[in-house]
């Protein structure tokens, strides 16, 4: 007990010189805190409304506080939608760049909204499109159906006719290591359609997302079928449209390299 | 008389239509006039809605519509809802 009491007596001492230390002087324990100057900074957003299929599509300016608003641009958007125009469409779910949502062209470059900062520069505004070269659900919301479609047409799940006897299919570290960089992808999109071959060739070429899953399952030690998943990309368009652009390693959010991924599957094709 | 030459867009919605009419005949014969109604008011309101110059608003339609028509094809699909206002339009029409 003894040898406690000196160490809370100085603790207690501590505690009184912090708050003293809080407010020096009777004038600075009244001062009034200090207020952030206000930081307007204009967004001008694409606006489409599918129920006025008629009225072309516009760009609409907001002017918003950024003392007042999160640092990202999902903030902004969710503070536009909350306290200025709730008829502003656009997906978001998880703001912390894993689930893919809020997929979108801001100051021309594909990217998540959540995880882009605001560029504080207030004397430039801010634009934001929705996914390019894609066809428009509402304002900042594109269609996907076909890039699902196509994400479903590589069979992305494990294929192995023989599972192993009993408990799970092992793999050794180096075969894991095989899929770092591939597994992270979220299918946000980004990268799809940032790539011109993809503009052009939507209906036929995969796309580089769609095609780093390919490789995914390719690589994967435990799937038996990837002679068949090469096969399935053996022809003119599936895969070879990929003319090595690199705007899909560039714009990925997630910082992948779908560009990579798909010079493997080139180089596994080619020793066919 | 020749026969009236159509653009590219106009033989796609004329497609669409005679596909939406065909979707039509899969269905139950006592419910076949509901989906019958249900597919002329839909194509002759989003037709009169814009205008024939308008391309990206008809391709805009046409996808909308093509969606809409896949989900209908579905054979367990058996039945549809026709509102007071199809059937007056169907009314007024004749």
């Amino acid at each position: 007990m003894s040898v406690l009491r000196p160490a809370i007596r100085r603790l207690a001492k501590a505690s009184i010189v912090d708050a003293r230390s809080f407010t020096t002087s009777a004038s600075r324990l009244q001062a009034e805190p200090l207020q952030k100057p206000a930081l307007n900074k204009e967004f001008k957003i694409y606006r489409w409304n599918p129920d006025e299929p008629a009225k072309k599509p516009t760009l609409q300016s907001y002017r918003i506080d950024l003392n007042q608003t999160g640092p990202m641009v999902l903030d902004a958007l969710i503070k536009i939608k909350n306290e200025m125009d709730p008829t502003l469409t656009f997906r978001r779910s998880c703001r912390e760049g894993i689930c893919g949502s809020c997929a979108m062209n801001i100051n021309g470059q594909n990217t998540l909204a959540c995880l882009c900062r605001i560029d504080r520069d207030t004397s430039k505004d801010s634009k934001i499109y929705p996914l390019p070269h894609m066809y428009i659900v509402k304002d900042l919301v594109p269609d996907l159906t076909q890039f699902y479609k196509q994400y479903k047409s590589i069979q992305p799940y494990l294929q192995n006719d023989n599972p192993p006897e009993k408990g799970e299919f092992l793999q050794s570290q180096e075969e894991r290591r095989k899929l770092d960089g591939l597994y992270e992808c979220i299918l946000c999109a980004c990268c799809s359609t940032s790539c011109p071959s993809y503009w052009w060739n939507q209906d036929e070429y995969l796309g580089p997302a769609t095609l780093m899953q390919a490789y995914r399952w390719i690589a994967d030690s435990r799937d038996s079928n990837g002679a068949k998943r090469k096969e399935y990309l053996q022809n003119e368009l599936s895969m070879y449209r990929c003319h090595t652009i690199f705007n899909c390693s560039r714009t990925c959010p997630k910082g992948l390299n779908p560009a990579a991924a798909i010079a493997k599957i080139k180089l596994e094709l080619a020793a066919d | 008389m020749s026969t009236l030459r159509r653009s590219g867009l106009q033989k796609d919605v004329l497609s669409l239509y005679r596909r939406a009419l065909r979707m039509v005949k899969t269905k139950p014969p006592s419910t076949q006039d509901k989906f019958t109604l249900y597919v002329r008011y839909t194509f002759r309101t989003s037709a009169s809605s814009v205008s024939p110059r308008d391309v990206s608003a008809i391709e805009h339609l046409m996808r909308k519509g093509k969606r809409q028509l896949e989900t209908y094809e579905n054979p367990s699909i058996k039945d549809c809802w026709v509102s007071e206002e199809m059937q007056n339009w169907e009314k007024n029409r004749t």
